[in-house]
């Protein structure tokens, strides 16, 4: 037996389950480990710490806050340099450039670019290009991304944190966004629609307690007449005798 | 059922999509798994307390009109 609360917020409830499954089932591009590629021994713009990342051309340090995210079309392809210069007395093994998409603390989306043969190196870069076009049409907002160095051994070697605010691709027309308006606006009707529940809530205070109408509208029984139809028939009582047989 | 936990159901399930909502307009991050239960929580626990109060409220000035209204046709 469902209440007329639960029946009406069942549906929203489903919703909001819904969009959250289709999100975390449409987001996840499958870990691309697209076709290897050979190291470039150039390095431009690489930061203090031997390593840096640039997304179209600018370093992903400058994005390390969600107030300072990249402002980036979901539909459009990103193209991501991964640089290293470690020196020549200190060469790294760099096997793997990563990059990771992460929601609700989960990794939605992984690109990787291999390097064929990883030798030991001072300086070099890998170039990732990156299209999250299964997630254009489906949500937008602020996502934090990772990009990562890996060892060989599968070892992290250096990673960084930066945002990006992914636009739809025509302003706010994204599955997602949408379908929490529509909850939105039908959570608020239902909202401005709970005063109406205060008489129907008055109206089940105010009914007697349920008991059945007729035993509430009946005398009560006296102890004779109780008596008297529960009374099984005898022969006493005038009915017609059973046949009685053997005396003829 | 009462108005108020009309709207207090109403207020939660309003508080969860909202903080989702404004992660999707840009001004909530929830990349993070900590940040963002806390988030949920906030928002169903502010807006069941807020949808609770204003269903309340909503509920008095319906039975005020409701009685208003019967008293006039009387």
């Amino acid at each position: 037996m469902h209440s007329p609360r639960t029946r009406r917020v069942e549906p929203a409830l489903a919703f909001a389950a819904l969009a959250i499954v289709a999100l975390l089932l449409n987001i996840p591009a499958p870990a691309h480990a697209s076709s290897p590629v050979a190291a470039v021994s150039t390095q431009p713009g690489v930061s203090s710490s031997g390593y840096s990342v640039t997304w179209n051309g600018v370093d992903v340090a400058t994005a390390g806050s969600a107030s300072s995210a990249f402002s980036v079309d979901l539909s459009q392809t990103a193209s991501l340099w991964y640089n290293w210069s470690t020196g020549v007395a200190n060469p790294v093994d760099i096997s793997d450039a990563r990059l990771q998409m992460f929601y609700l603390g989960f990794a939605v989306s992984t690109r990787d670019q291999v390097l064929t043969n990883p030798t030991a190196q001072p300086s070099g870069s890998i170039s990732l290009s990156w299209t999250p076009v299964s997630v254009a049409y489906l949500l937008e907002g602020v996502y934090r991304l990772t990009a990562s160095f890996l060892a060989p051994n599968g070892t992290t070697m250096w990673s960084e944190n930066f945002y990006i605010r992914g636009t739809a691709p025509l302003g706010v027309a994204a599955v997602l966004p949408i379908v929490l308006l529509v909850i939105i606006v039908y959570e608020v009707y239902g909202l401005a629609r709970s005063g109406r529940y205060a008489a129907l809530g008055r109206k089940v205070g105010e009914s007697p307690p349920a008991t059945p109408p007729s035993t509430s509208t009946a005398p009560p029984p006296s102890t004779s007449e109780a008596a008297e139809p529960s009374a099984p028939p005898t022969d006493s009582a005038g009915g017609p005798a059973p046949p009685t047989g053997g005396g003829s | 059922m009462s108005a108020g936990s009309h709207g207090a159901g109403c207020g939660v399930v309003l508080g969860i999509v909202l903080v989702i909502f404004l992660q999707q307009v840009g001004y909530l991050d929830l990349s993070d798994l900590a940040p963002t239960v806390e988030y949920l929580v906030i928002g169903a626990v502010a807006g069941g307390v807020l949808g609770a109060l204003i269903g309340w409220a909503l509920g008095r000035s319906y039975l005020a009109r409701h009685a208003a209204d019967e008293a006039s046709r009387q």
